[in-house]
């Protein structure tokens, strides 16, 4: 340990400004009003210096690969009332509260470094204006899924940003059991909701627990009733690129074929 | 009458077991060969001082102590309620390569605590609440039990998990790498054990770090150190289970007593598995010297380390600390200091220097 202090800090070769290889492509630049901007130039450099990991204070993480998740439309859990980043209204998220140090509890962050430039809190003030989406990120606008998490008792849908909770039920979201020898399916009883922590992701809830076995998951982007996000943008199920289109994936519980 | 002669029998024990002029925190209990028990409610450290820790502040840690006459606080309201409190009010000047100074007044932790013990001895009932900045937090509740014999005890509610050195210096790399620090209470069940020279402690807690649980993973947490008068060293572990990936963290810390210099060690390795590329293990490390130059004064010079990724090379951070303390009078303390932040070339924050005074006063 004492060979380890007595050392020299890093001299940063073949490192971005985060740390991370170069090669990671974390898309660091010049600070731009867009999610990965923020991210590589904010909260991957200076938040994740506490806010990762299972001991993520307050639970908040803000690696790349949950930050969105955990910031928009998502209650903060110092004060529930509040939305950490509420889209279209930067004086009201908690998130900016936070960064500018006027929040009703705690103190400012970053804790222990000094503040963010008003310039940079500004950026962040113009993303969520405009909506806070996460298209920059992800490297298209469309309404899609991002990731299916299945299990007995419920399927977790990631997606790109938050649905039209009007638009979610047992005919936009569908799960549906195959038979593996006929190839028929059968509708499986289930529940679909955004999740009160989360509304980028959808629940889906079956009735009972699934049996193990094979099933086929169907996300409606065509027709009237088609799935959309808040701003009326149909859900891109195809994968084209461009709203429309079903969303259809076949999930195996249990290890079945 | 009773609080009075007990007040005495405590400045008497203190002031002669301990002839340097030191303030709360490990090296204190390391240059005066004590457990953190002593001084503190918790017996982990940190938080509300008992009568003793009272008694010591006021007789021992200032160069002058202000004569009060007999009636000199201990904390306790009556028998069964104690009061204490921290106030920190600071100034800083913070310098970031390529950008202006900034400097800034701030209150950076204004706490009190409450102690009621229904069973004087036995149980009690705590209360740590952060009053500043912002509005009232609660960072510490918990209902702890202990037995007849003071040698175990259980507790349950809010409270610090035990893991480590518990430094004031919640920036230093050994308390933001691990995560487990006193910003970050966590809620659950702690039993804990005390010997003439050991400390041990095992928490299982929700593992949220403040926030709302919402899997069914849990943090179990614990630690073990052997006390002697002149050194002490001690292990910890902590394994976090979440569904967005476990966090399992192991750290050796210790202290020695060299005259009057109190030196503190800590190392830890934390193998945090919810990243994006996966697995990332990280070090993080300190050493630090505490020297009590005369009554009441106290340099502390304090070295780091952090490597946040062992597979990554060239990425390393180091801290470097220079902060002297001047307790004038009982109950108060003047700080001053910079660290120093060494990192890549191409990220400004982890090259800047920072600058503070502090005003600390505690009862």
């Amino acid at each position: 340990m004492l060979a380890q202090i007595a050392g020299c800090a890093g001299n940063g070769d073949g490192l971005d400004a985060s740390g991370r290889p170069n090669s990671s492509g974390d898309g660091s630049g010049p600070l731009t009003p867009d999610f990965a901007s923020i991210q590589a130039n904010v909260f991957t450099p200076i938040c994740t210096q506490c806010h990762v990991g299972a001991n993520a204070p307050q639970g908040l993480r803000l690696d790349a690969a949950n930050s969105y998740g955990a910031l928009v439309g998502v209650a903060s859990s110092e004060q529930p009332g509040q939305l950490r980043v509420r889209p279209g209204d930067p004086a009201n998220s908690y998130l900016i509260q936070k960064l500018e140090g006027r929040a009703s509890v705690g103190a400012r962050m970053p804790l222990g470094q000094p503040a963010l430039p008003d310039a940079t809190i500004q950026v962040i003030r113009e993303w969520i204006a405009s909506g806070a989406t996460r298209a920059a990120a992800i490297g298209a606008t469309a309404f899609a899924v991002e990731t299916v998490s299945a299990a007995p008792a419920s399927l977790a849908i990631a997606m790109t940003r938050p649905a039209d909770a009007s638009l979610v039920n047992s005919t936009t979201v569908m799960l549906q059991k195959v038979d593996t020898r006929s190839g028929e399916p059968a509708d499986v009883p289930a529940r679909a909701a955004i999740s009160p922590v989360n509304d980028s992701l959808l629940v889906l809830t079956p009735d009972q627990a699934l049996a193990a076995g094979q099933y086929r998951l169907t996300l409606r982007g065509t027709g009237a009733s088609a799935l959309a996000d808040w701003n009326a943008a149909v859900l891109d199920g195809d994968g084209d690129g461009s709203a429309g289109g079903d969303y259809v994936q076949t999930l195996v519980i249990g290890g079945a074929p | 009458m009773i609080t009075r002669r007990l007040m005495g029998g405590m400045a008497a024990i203190a002031m002669s077991l301990a002839a340097m002029a030191v303030r709360a925190e490990p090296y204190l209990a390391v240059q005066q060969g004590y457990k953190c028990v002593a001084c503190h409610v918790n017996p982990t450290g940190g938080g509300m001082r008992n009568a003793f820790g009272n008694a010591f502040a006021q007789n021992v840690l200032p160069a002058h102590r202000i004569d009060v006459g007999d009636d000199s606080w201990t904390g306790a309201i009556n028998r069964y309620v104690m009061l204490g409190g921290d106030v920190r009010a600071d100034w800083t000047a913070t310098e970031i390569p390529h950008q202006q100074q900034t400097n800034e007044f701030d209150v950076s932790d204004a706490r009190v605590y409450l102690n009621v013990e229904p069973i004087p001895g036995r149980l009690s009932v705590y209360l740590d609440e952060r009053v500043a900045p912002g509005s009232a937090t609660n960072l510490e509740a918990y209902v702890r039990y202990w037995t007849a014999d003071q040698a175990w005890f259980v507790q349950a509610g809010r409270m610090y998990l035990p893991y480590g050195l518990r430094l004031e210096d919640d920036s230093a790399f050994t308390r933001t790498v691990p995560g487990i620090n006193m910003t970050t209470s966590d809620t659950g069940i702690e039993v804990g054990w005390e010997s003439p020279h050991w400390s041990a402690q095992l928490a299982l807690s929700n593992g949220s770090a403040g926030g709302p649980e919402n899997d069914s993973g849990k943090q179990v947490t614990g630690q073990a150190a052997y006390v002697e008068p002149r050194w002490r060293v001690g292990l910890a572990s902590s394994l976090n289970q979440s569904d967005a990936g476990d966090r399992s963290t192991y750290g050796l810390f210790g202290g020695l007593r060299t005259g009057p210099v109190a030196w503190l060690a800590e190392a830890d390795l934390v193998v945090d598995d919810g990243f994006p590329e996966g697995t990332r293990d990280m070090v993080s490390a300190l050493l630090g010297a505490d020297w009590a130059v005369i009554r009441g004064h106290n340099l502390k010079l304090t070295a780091e380390w952090f490597d946040p990724d062992r597979d990554v090379d060239n990425d390393e951070q180091t801290r470097w600390s220079a902060v002297y303390e001047y307790s004038p009078i009982q109950f108060l303390q003047l700080r001053g200091g910079a660290r120093f932040y060494d990192g890549i070339p191409q990220n400004d924050l982890q090259n800047r220097t920072l600058y503070f005074l502090e005003l600390h006063g505690f009862f």
